[in-house]
């Protein structure tokens, strides 16, 4: 080891030992570093998975909320989107170590065991901080119902839609009087604009971003497309599944002829490929503040209804209590306090493309005024969602299983057929699986009521 | 280079010892167990109770919360024996280690050559060699996300390429592969230098005098004196490669990459337990790995010992 | 071993050779090589100092054409990376020290002394080679979860703190120490305890740098046991902070690298200054399993 000088080696040895001496007392303290800036009151602490344009917004909503109620510290953390933050959210419910507030998908509520992971709201305690039953879509409000306890409070909805560049457009001849493109209602037509664009885009990008290789987006915009077909998932009983194939391949094929008609390029990323001159994408809606941000002549409309009938995939974000075993109280009432304030104040949220849950917003002219959102609000009266099971929700079981089996068939690894009946053999298994949390299938009740 | 320690050549013993010191001697060397202690509560606690526990949960169908576990017998061992998930994930892990530890131990040897016999600036190659393995796994891959990300990165527009490194089946292990190789090489590329400084001069002198080039001193020389620690980088190599974790979620985005092409076993152990929350499942997986680990680790000691029995 | 390594080192620097043609081709290739190795760490610095606007740019490429530091402000101002940094050097500290101390008693306690079961407790710990979060990582996570420590930095350190190769390496050296000097001190009278502290330690140094060194490493490096113990942000370390919580504006890629660098230069620099420690550290630690 070398012959170090005394006099570093000295230096080591006390540096090595004030950091020793230094890290056992923080780890002593037991709380992150933040917690030893803290002074407020009471503590809310708030995980979510907004980034991009939504966490600027979340961001700006806290910071108002904040100079409200400076009695209340607001402790919020941006987790990674998808299975890292439904799984620590769980771990940290089971592990008692939860925060105050969270939020997650409606469609994963009844899937994460209400009333173990999850505590239900005092609603009388949301009605004294102004917000009520009455304020929401009651189809909304309902999805966050289990055993007549409210145990997801709807923030938003939020849908996938097909943004195109006015610009482009313009140039193919395909924006009707209103300055919005023109309308599509079968698949002959859709690709008939696809080809008008494409011959006057700019050369060397794709003409439209569809996510081909991503499991979470091909699987969205399958339950869309199926949706139109009018597909059905499994009987009311849930004892049986109704998966139509043929409307499965169908919907399988339309998303491959995008790739074997050289509309695609697998793999470019879709968001730089647009803000770069790309005709069109398929994107949520949370891009809007993205591309408005690039200052980008486009339109949003919910996906075309190439099969006739109008249907997008929709999901909603929720507040929730994940479960502390000695939830109540000041913190407690802090949660409720910013999760009524957040879900009134929404018109910021709308700025980043969703459609707020909170109805009075909507009938706002403030609301009203926003572009592209007046374009693609109707979305909220064609809603497609999965089926109510166990398994299904953002980023759940049911995704996870279908959607690399759409990916491969999109990418073209598997024909559309085959895919489809893969699909159904899936969801029979699933169907017949127990939910880990209660030991029941989707039959025997599982979670869901 | 080995221990300083080991190289001491020992006195002869002091044999004028009395009685009484030869006891106290003695004595000094007695009840040792309160050495091994603090150790052993750690281990105890930390790999063997877990160990233990992971072999009770396979029997049972535990979920994440911890309550209401009831005993299924082999159900899970049975039910894991035939998901094709599994495998594929196993073979996932196992087609990234085939593709790894012989790149990475051919790279590791040529780079410690090269660095070994460059007379000038051995700390600046040690350096550049060495510095990747520094980096916390989540870093390097990010960086590697980023270099391969089709359109935006440096890689593609480098070599002039188009390739859909991340985003096709065909090529994100691949891509995986290549990261680890950069971030990884150095702790092999270390193993090997020090290795090739410990074989002794005079050995290549003579060789010369006989008149073998350099090819020749390398093939009768240098290889036959790595022999042990090239055993040692692929043993080393195999194990970590199987393994497989880190940089294939964060090159992925925690996606089991393009249509499941790079879900590891570790992955697909993770996403059962804490994805799925399915507890039971995940250890009887985690108990079906070890005993895969295991027998890896186990195989290279027979290996060991035999050729030990063999040279002498 | 480094006593041999200083002598080579000095006689080479006072013959240093000409540049013969093999050294200049050597020398050239060594230079290459290098480049590749630097490139994706230059090209993360470079990154680091651009605007996120031109981070994602079609065609990408290699200097900024504006070059700012606004991601790096942005790091520091918007994300909990200074949490972070004080988290993952807590963790690193505690860790070492702890197996530090464990290992080398029980590397002792192994090699020198006596006890019952002594040879049934080596193999046990020596079966402890093949675990790792990575292996059981499930049981690991319930185990820790019934002693209440997710999400604690205990629960961070404690399952990191039993490292049996670390005992194994400081076995073997200890194995390889002459008795006589105990034996000596015994005679003369002096405890076990402080035999062992005055005696055997101070023999011991270079091993337990060796063993110190790999240790900082690995602990601030790793990534698979904080993540699955940490669910507070706050809480999480460099490694896992980086991964998994983004900041609340999304994949940047020009506030990513610079994270990224923030988490990795401390090590690199720290290995510009100790390297030959570093060197000889990794390289015995690996070759103790020979």
């Amino acid at each position: 080891m070398g012959q170090p000088s005394l006099s570093r080696r000295q230096l080591l040895a006390g540096l090595g030992g004030l950091g020793v001496a230094g890290s056992l007392a923080f780890a002593a303290l037991g709380t992150g570093a933040d917690a030893l800036a803290s002074s407020a009151d009471t503590r809310v602490r708030y995980w979510n998975l907004f980034s991009g344009g939504d966490g600027a917004n979340m961001i700006a909503m806290l910071n108002a909320f904040r100079k409200e109620h400076p009695g209340i510290a607001v402790k919020d953390s941006t987790l990674q989107w998808g299975n890292p933050f439904y799984t620590k959210l769980a771990m940290a419910a089971a592990g008692n170590r939860a925060p105050e507030l969270g939020v997650m998908h409606l469609g994963r509520v009844a899937g994460f065991s209400p009333g173990r992971l999850l505590d239900p709201w005092d609603v009388d305690l949301l009605a004294k901080y102004g917000v009520r039953k009455e304020d929401f879509n009651p189809a909304l409000w309902n999805r966050g119902v289990i055993d007549g306890k409210l145990y997801a409070l709807p923030l938003d909805i939020h849908v996938q839609l097909c943004f195109y560049r006015k610009d482009v457009l313009k140039k193919a001849d395909l924006l009707g009087d209103d300055g919005r493109i023109v309308p599509v209602t079968s698949t002959d037509e859709w690709f008939d604009v696809l080809k008008k664009a494409k011959a006057v885009q700019k050369k060397g990008l794709q003409t439209i971003g569809l996510w081909t290789n991503d499991q979470n987006f091909q699987w969205w915009f399958f339950v869309a497309f199926y949706t139109q077909l009018g597909g059905e998932w499994f009987n009311d009983a849930r004892t049986e599944v109704l998966f139509d194939v043929d409307k499965a391949t169908q919907v399988l094929e339309f998303f491959r002829q995008h790739v074997t008609d050289g509309y695609v390029i697998p793999g470019a990323p879709t968001g730089e490929q647009f803000i770069n001159g790309a005709p069109f994408t398929w994107e949520g809606n949370w891009s809007v503040p993205v591309f408005s941000g690039a200052k980008l002549d486009y339109g949003a409309t919910p996906l075309p209804p190439v099969f006739g009938k109008q249907a997008t995939h929709a999901e909603s974000h929720a507040f929730v209590l994940p479960h502390q075993a000695g939830r109540g109280g000041a913190t407690n009432e802090a949660a409720h306090e910013l999760a009524a304030y957040v879900v009134q104040h929404a018109l910021q949220w709308a700025a980043g493309g969703h459609i707020p849950a909170y109805t009075p917003t909507l009938s706002t002219d403030a609301y009203k005024n926003l572009t592209p959102q007046n374009e693609y609000v109707s979305a909220m009266d064609h809603q497609a969602t999965e089926p109510k099971v166990w398994f299904a929700g953002s980023t759940g079981v049911l995704a996870q299983d279908l959607g690399p089996t759409v990916v491969s068939s999109t990418m073209g690894s598997a024909k559309p057929a085959a895919v489809a009946q893969r699909m159904k053999a899936q969801l029979t298994k699933l169907l017949a699986s127990k939910n880990p949390m209660d030991g029941k299938t989707a039959a025997q009740g599982g979670a869901v009521a | 280079m080995t221990t300083s320690a080991q190289t001491v050549v020992a006195p002869a013993r002091a044999r004028t010892a009395t009685a009484a010191a030869t006891v106290r001697r003695k004595q000094g060397f007695q009840h040792g167990g309160w050495f091994v202690a603090p150790f052993l509560v750690l281990f105890a606690l930390f790999v063997i109770w877990p160990l233990l526990r992971g072999v009770y949960l396979s029997f049972t169908d535990a979920n994440i919360s911890g309550e209401g576990a009831s005993f299924v017998g082999l159900d899970n061992y049975r039910e894991a024996l035939g998901d094709s998930a599994m495998w594929d994930a196993l073979g996932h892990s196992a087609y990234f280690t085939l593709l790894v530890v012989p790149c990475i131990t051919v790279l590791a040897f040529l780079l410690a050559m090269l660095a070994h016999n460059i007379e000038r600036g051995k700390w600046l190659w040690r350096l550049c060699f060495f510095a990747p393995f520094l980096l916390p796994s989540t870093v390097a891959g990010n960086m590697w996300q980023w270099l391969f990300t089709q359109g935006i990165g440096l890689f593609n527009q480098t070599f002039g390429l188009d390739t859909p490194w991340l985003t096709d089946k065909s090529y994100a292990m691949l891509a995986i592969v290549i990261e680890t190789l950069w971030w990884t090489v150095g702790f092999s590329f270390l193993l090997y230098l020090a290795a090739l400084q410990g074989i002794p001069d005079h050995l290549y002198e003579a060789a010369k005098l006989d008149g073998a080039n350099a090819w020749h001193r390398i093939v009768h020389i240098t290889l036959p004196m790595l022999r042990n620690i090239t055993g040692l980088v692929i043993a080393l190599q195999i194990l970590a490669s199987l393994q497989l974790f880190d940089q294939a979620v964060v090159m992925m985005d925690f996606s089991p990459g393009p249509e499941l092409s790079t879900r590891s076993f570790v992955q697909y152990t993770l996403e059962q337990g804490f994805t799925s929350y399915r507890v039971g499942y995940a250890s009887a997986m985690s108990i079906i790995f070890f005993v895969i680990i295991a027998a890896v680790a186990l195989t290279r000691m027979w290996l060991l010992r035999n050729r030990e029995e063999g040279g002498r | 071993m480094t006593t041999a390594e200083t002598t080579v080192r000095t006689v080479r620097t006072k013959v240093r050779k000409p540049w013969t043609p093999s050294q200049i081709v050597l020398t050239l290739i060594g230079v290459a090589v290098s480049a590749v190795f630097v490139a994706p760490i230059a090209a993360a610095l470079l990154t680091s100092l651009k605007s996120e606007a031109e981070a994602a740019e079609i065609p990408p490429h290699w200097l900024p054409e504006v070059w700012t530091g606004q991601a790096w402000k942005a790091l520091y101002e918007t994300g909990n990376i200074t949490n972070w940094f004080v988290n993952s050097l807590v963790v690193s500290v505690l860790v070492t020290a702890v197996v530090l101390t464990v290992a080398a008693l029980a590397g002792y306690g192994f090699a020198r002394t006596e006890f019952r079961g002594k040879g049934v407790l080596m193999g046990i710990v020596m079966s402890g080679l093949m675990i790792s979060p990575a292996v059981l990582g499930v049981p690991l996570f319930t185990t820790v979860q019934q002693m209440g420590m997710v999400d604690t930095y205990w629960g961070m350190i404690l399952p990191q703190c039993a490292p049996a190769a670390m005992v194994y390496i400081l076995y073997k050296f200890f194995q390889g120490v002459p008795r006589e000097l105990e034996e000596a001190a015994f005679i003369d009278g002096a405890g076990r305890w402080r035999v062992f502290f005055t005696i055997v330690v101070p023999l011991a140094r270079p091993s337990l740098a060796a063993v110190g060194i790999f240790t900082f490493i690995a602990s601030w490096n790793n990534f698979l046991w904080p993540y699955m113990v940490t669910n507070n942000p706050d809480l999480m370390t460099m490694p896992n902070g980086i991964a998994t919580v983004m900041n609340s504006y999304g994949i940047q890629w020009a506030q990513l690298m610079a994270g990224g660098l923030m988490a990795g230069l401390p090590l690199i620099i720290v290995f510009v200054f100790f390297q030959r420690q570093i060197v000889a550290g990794v390289a015995h630690t690996g070759l103790a399993g020979q």
